[in-house]
């Protein structure tokens, strides 16, 4: 059973907001409650997280990320909808039960921090500690411990508005840590970070998971940080969730236009994988080499192949070996037998264009929907990203 | 438009709530005058450089170094001007105002940002407290509470609160939304929120608002004065009300030093108390260096509070043992701790009444600085001011030629030894010597030498001019000069060696106690008459202390109470001159009270002594002077009756409400009639005390052909339109606009202006001295009609009605309360010269010396207290 499950969520703001969910059930649209006043933030959510993984909810700011998130742990009440923890229904509790579930089982890390500045770096890592009414040695004792998990071991008794943004966060991590909750929400929190910084927060956050294997719900708006992170990614879009899936799924077989625009940006390269993208071994067999050799079988392939790589290998370590040779590039199993191939048409292929062919869309039509939308998305996406892209996709490949 | 009767709805309304609430308003009442009490009572206690340097130490703790210097020296200034119990009266009413403001707005604040539906509400409440004017709360405030120091806590509440409630309100709402969503994500309780994350970051605007409280309610404080609330505000509407500039710039600039210093402390608390500002403190102080370092050291939060105990302790114990340090205790606090300059030449008779003085000025209150000079010296010093009273002015021969150079500058106090002389004295085993006659000859027996003393000193001087010519003894004997201890040693040695000696000596003096000496007769008169002893002082000293001249003057003392205090003085040995007076007192009990009798010590006590009569008075000159009058005479009688200025409708209220016993200045039937029908069924008129009164219009004499009222018609021009009013309350100014215009025809052509009284007198003053023409609202008796020349215009219509008397009022419940001094008060009555005189010496004493004039007055008048308040024995 999943660790986290929710079920038909419902975020409406305004009057009536019952009414509201019902007229959303009928299929009305967001626009046409929004003329009456009423905002629907999340409309009819629904998706299980596993224990250990990093969830990631992806979405443009306005499409209701945060009020998902805070639904979660029942910062906001959803107006429909349940919320299954570990098999507990949060929307079911009273005000003082879900205090006690907020403070032992789940954490939150957020956008800007929210240190408090008139308490020391300790005296913040143990904070939800104290709440819990752990004794003063006990908390400064797992509170040190938490700050030395995210590399803040010595910086103690500084004070929040002495460091550096990533080490701010770092506090932010070490108090949502320190708890010992089972679940991490994680709401934009790497979002306000230089991209160098960024960069490294994910690096360890990525580090800490493998040791600590927490069940993690991350929000951002970045795809690429998306990728990296989530073993699952939900995209929503106007309240929505538009699609779920992994970020191959995303990348290679988008839900929609919508979906398919936002990939547009992402370095495929480094997102996708050989096996991702091989074709079948017969393929390659009774194609010729510059030397006119002809591969008739698997292992003429193989020995022919300038490289030969796993199928979990990122795509961006087939371009040298493709580029020295014409031969298919072999992809291999554990047990070094050959389970597809990747000749230089289909790397390029992949590079060029989402697979319109993935879902059958008709290639014309799709390609000019995407294109319009991409330039919609960028410019009306991550303004503040967005002149420091090509750095991002430097720094995406050191 | 209808009229709206919004006023008297609410007049009702206030009324029905006073009528039905009054337990309520009496609880109130009970509660903030217990506070105020209690504060008072530990901010008054301490000395008051002391209290300066617990109030530095806690600057010092808060700002540092120099603020807390600063602080210090604001504190001695307040002390030096004597605004010290003023200003320790209004820190007392606003700290209990701004605690009882803040312990409601800082709740009612959060209350409002953690629900919208009562900040909404409480807006325009806020508003409405805040923008009405000041003034307005002080009528409800004596209607519920009556006159004092609660309507004035209490209007301050109500006027200092917005900005308590505001700040406290906007502070909550500022923090930072994500914070207060990250304790609900941990699981924090709402009330933990509030108190660990809320409060603590609002905090410094919270106390942004608790510093703008207690400056509001300092300046409301100020103005709470006039309602009898005490302190700097009663200074200040004091001198307000008598256009008295030096009193109101002293009362100003106290209130001015007490809002810095609350303002810096309020503001500077916030770094102590807000954990921000404590880290902004550290940081501040890691950077500075060297002498900065010093000037931003702060003692810590312990080391300034020991700091505080300490001095508190110290305060407490000085009060506590004070008495017994010194030894000495004041009997009859006359002097109030004031000042008194005395010099003195070492002569014994000098020392011995000098600290004679001493000790009983310090037994009245005095603080007496004794001075020993040389007899020139003295004398100059005396004409420049600096020693103002000295007892050993040998008058009229030997000190005549400093008195003739000096006497401009001087006041005689008159002789209190008449019996002195001088002589040359020989001590009696010299056998056959009892004149000077017999001196001829036998200087062999004397080695030709006479011994005298200080050169300077006059004896000497009629020596060499007269005695020794006369007696023809130049050139047989040489007269030795030296000082008059060189003078006794030699008598002592040559008496203990029972050789002869001749000195010059002088009665009275303690050797002839302890010697047996022969006094040579004079049969030529060659040393002139004896002398008196005269007591002098600087010019104007008996205007400042007329209580000490009164003493000087009535000042006697027997050649046998002389010589014994002298050869007391002298068995207590050098140094000790104070005890060895104390111990002749001990042998003369009751010699004090005699010599210097002080208010009730030495007048018969009434049988109500110790009672305590609250009396009420008005700015005015005829009730300021009666009042005072009276608190001096009661104060013979033993009674210990407080005083207190209002005005006229404060005054009738306080009464009614019993918080007044009695005031005399109760302008009956006509001038305060509509106070008195409105509350006589709680009051009682006691009688009147003076029947000569008028109520007029008068313009100066050289404004011609204006001799009546009629005279004016048609003469607006000529007095720009107006008549220079006083009180628009009183009752003269109504019955002017409402009769006596109307009658003479006057009301379209002049307009009357409302003014204090003082202000009247002040243009009156300025008009009179730039001769020219103003009409001014006055009324017999004042004592302008003796300083200016005035016509009190006639009223031959009887327009201001028939004459008024002047009755003391009192509470109904007065004459069972007071029944001895309602019998004096039913048969007091004063002659038109008699209240002339006494306000005329008022006024010559000048302001804050009110006191000084009554009883430069009653000395004047010999036999005026037993009149005034008789009393059988």
């Amino acid at each position: 059973m999943s660790r986290l499950q929710a079920e038909h969520l419902y975020k409406v703001f305004g009057r009536r907001p019952n009414e509201a969910v019902a007229r959303l059930q009928d299929g009305a649209g967001r626009d046409e409650l929004r003329a009456d006043g009423t905002t629907a933030a999340v409309i009819d959510a629904s998706f299980a997280v596993e224990a250990g993984q990093i969830f990631v909810v992806m979405g443009l700011s306005g499409s209701g990320k945060s009020t998902l998130l805070r639904m979660l742990n029942g910062l906001l009440e959803p107006t429909a909808g349940r919320v299954l923890f570990d098999g507990q229904d949060l929307t079911a509790l009273s005000p003082r039960e879900l205090r006690q579930v907020r403070s032992h089982k789940i954490s939150m890390v957020f956008q800007h921090f929210a240190l408090f500045p008139h308490r020391s770096v300790l005296e913040n890592a143990a904070y939800g500690l104290e709440v819990q009414g752990v004794a003063r040695e006990e908390r400064d004792r797992r509170a040190t411990e938490a700050l030395g998990l995210v590399g803040l071991a010595g910086w103690e008794n500084s004070w929040p508005d002495e460091l550096s943004g990533g080490m701010q966060q770092r506090v932010g991590l070490a108090r949502a840590l320190a708890t010992d909750a089972d679940l991490l929400l994680m709401d934009e929190s790497f979002s306000a970070l230089d991209p160098l910084i960024r960069r490294d927060m994910q690096d360890q956050l990525l580090e800490l998971q493998k040791r600590l294997k927490k069940t993690i719900v991350f929000i951002t708006h970045d795809l690429n940080e998306a990728m990296r992170l989530g073993d699952s990614i939900a995209v929503m879009r106007d309240g929505r969730i538009v699609q779920i899936g992994t970020a191959e799924d995303i990348l290679v077989t988008p839900a929609n236009d919508y979906v398919a625009s936002f990939t547009q940006d992402v370095d495929r390269s480094r997102v996708l994988t050989a096996g991702a993208i091989m074709a079948d071994p017969e393929e390659a067999l009774g194609t010729t080499t510059p030397d006119g050799t002809v591969l008739r079988t698997e292992r003429d392939v193989l020995e022919a192949a300038p490289a030969t790589v796993t199928a979990d290998t990122p795509i961006v370590e087939l371009f040298t070996p493709c580029s020295r040779s014409g031969v298919a590039v072999a992809v291999t199993d554990e047990d070094e037998s050959l389970i597809g191939v990747v000749p230089r048409a289909r790397l390029l292929a992949v590079l060029g264009e989402p697979d319109p062919g993935a879902d059958g869309a008709a290639p014309q039509e799709g390609r000019k929907t995407a294109g319009a939308a991409v330039a919609k998305t960028s410019g009306a996406t991550d303004a503040p990203d967005a002149p420091e892209a090509p750095e991002g996709k430097v720094i995406a490949g050191a | 438009m209808p009229r709206l009767e919004l006023g008297s709805w609410i007049q009702s309304g206030v009324d029905f709530l006073r009528d039905h609430f009054e337990w309520l308003f009496d609880f109130i009442a009970k509660v903030v005058q217990g506070m105020y009490d209690g504060v008072h009572d530990v901010l008054a206690a301490p000395d008051p450089l002391l209290l300066a340097g617990i109030l530095a130490v806690l600057a010092w703790w808060l700002r540092g170094l120099v603020p807390a210097v600063l602080a210090f020296a604001g504190f001695a200034l307040i002390d030096s001007i004597q605004q010290w119990d003023e200003a320790m009266e209004t820190l007392s009413l606003v700290l209990v105002a701004g605690a009882i403001t803040i312990v409601l707005a800082v709740p009612l604040g959060i209350w409002a940002s953690r629900n919208r539906a009562v900040s909404a509400v409480l807006r325009p409440v806020l508003d409405f407290m805040q923008t009405m004017p000041a003034f307005v709360y002080l009528i409800p405030g004596i209607f519920f509470f009556g006159v004092g120091v609660v309507p004035g806590v209490i209007a301050t509440i109500v006027f200092s609160m917005p900005p308590g409630v505001r700040m406290t309100e906007l502070g909550i709402r500022q923090v930072d939304a994500e914070l207060v969503e990250a304790a609900d994500a941990f699981g924090t309780t709402p009330r933990r929120t509030l108190l660990r994350v809320q409060l603590p970051l609002a905090l410094p605007t919270i106390m942004a608002g608790v510093n703008q409280a207690i400056m509001l309610a300092l300046s409301m404080v100020v103005i709470a004065g006039m309602v009898g609330g005490g302190g700097l505000g009663s200074s200040v509407f004091e001198a307000i009300s008598s256009v008295d500039v030096a009193l109101g710039f002293e009362g100003g600039i106290a209130v001015v030093i007490l809002a810095m210093y609350l303002d810096r402390m309020t503001g500077a608390l916030n770094q102590r108390v807000s954990p921000l500002g404590r880290r902004a403190l550290a940081k501040q102080a890691a950077r500075a260096t060297g002498g900065l370092k010093v000037l931003h050291w702060r003692p810590a939060t312990s080391v300034a509070m020991v700091g505080v105990v300490v001095l508190a302790l110290v305060a407490g114990g000085l009060n506590i043992f004070g008495g017994d340090d010194s030894g000495q205790k004041v009997t009859a606090d006359v002097g109030k701790g004031r000042t008194v300059n005395l010099g003195y030449i070492n002569w014994d008779e000098g020392v011995a009444s000098t600290y004679l003085w001493k000790e009983i000025l310090e037994q009245r209150g005095f603080k007496p600085k004794l001075q020993t000079y040389d007899v020139g010296a003295l004398f100059t010093g005396m004409a420049a001011g600096d020693v103002d009273m000295q007892t050993d002015a040998w008058l009229p021969a030997t000190h005549a030629s400093y008195w003739k150079q000096y006497k401009n500058q001087l006041e005689d106090l008159g002789t209190w030894y008449d019996k002195t002389s001088l002589e040359v004295a020989v001590p009696s085993y010299v056998k056959g010597v009892k004149t000077l006659d017999d001196l001829k000859g036998k200087g062999g027996t004397f080695k030709g030498k006479i011994i005298g003393i200080e050169p300077g000193a006059g004896e000497m001087k009629l020596m060499k001019d007269k005695v020794l010519p006369d007696y023809d003894l130049n050139g047989e004997y040489n007269l030795v000069k030296g000082s008059t201890a060189g003078m006794l040693s030699q008598l002592e040695r040559s008496y203990a060696k029972k050789e002869p000696v001749a000195v010059t000596l002088w009665s009275p003096h303690w050797a002839y106690s302890k010697y047996k000496l022969t006094k040579l007769e004079d049969p030529k008169g060659a040393f002139g008459k004896g002398d008196g002893i005269h007591a002098i002082a600087r010019k104007g000293f008996s205007a400042k202390e007329p209580q000490i001249a009164q003493w000087m003057k009535d000042f006697k003392l027997s050649e046998k109470q002389l010589t014994s205090l002298e050869a007391a003085i002298q068995d207590a040995g050098k140094g000790k001159q104070q005890d060895g007076v104390r111990a002749w007192l001990k042998q003369n009990p009751g010699l004090v009270d005699k010599l210097a009798p002080a208010g009730d010590a030495g007048a018969k006590k009434g049988k109500q002594a110790g009672a305590a009569p609250r009396i009420g008075y008005f700015p005015w000159d005829e009730d300021v002077a009666t009042t005072y009058l009276w608190k001096n005479v009661l104060e013979k009688r033993g009674y210990k009756p407080s005083i207190k200025q209002y005005d006229v409708g404060s005054m009738f209220t306080g009464m009614s409400a019993g918080q007044i016993d009695v005031e005399f200045d109760g302008w009956l039937p006509n001038a305060q009639k509509q106070y008195w029908d409105r509350y006589k069924k709680n009051l009682v008129d006691i009688g009147p005390w003076y029947d000569k009164t008028s109520l007029e219009i008068a313009v100066p004499s050289y404004v011609k052909d204006v001799k009546s009222l009629a005279d004016l018609k048609g003469k607006a021009g000529m007095f720009k339109g107006k008549i220079i009013g006083i009180e628009p309350g009183t009752g003269e100014m109504q019955l002017l606009n409402s009769k006596v215009l109307k009658a003479y025809g006057l009301d379209k052509e002049y307009q009357v202006t409302n003014n204090a009284s003082p202000a009247m007198l002040a243009q009156l003053q300025r008009s009179y001295a730039k001769k020219e023409p103003v009409a001014v609202v006055l009324w017999t008796p004042h004592w302008a009609y003796n300083k200016y020349e005035l016509t009190k215009l006639a009223d031959p219509k009887k327009a201001f009605g028939a004459n008024n008397e002047i009755r003391s009022l009192g509470h109904k419940s007065f004459p069972d309360k007071f029944p001895e001094f309602h019998g004096w008060l039913k048969n007091w009555h004063m002659t038109e010269q008699e209240l002339a005189s006494l306000e005329q010496s008022v006024q010559e004493a000048g302001k804050g010396n009110v006191e000084e004039g009554v009883q430069k007055w009653i000395d004047a008048h010999p036999g005026i207290v037993d009149k005034m308040a008789p009393v059988k024995s």
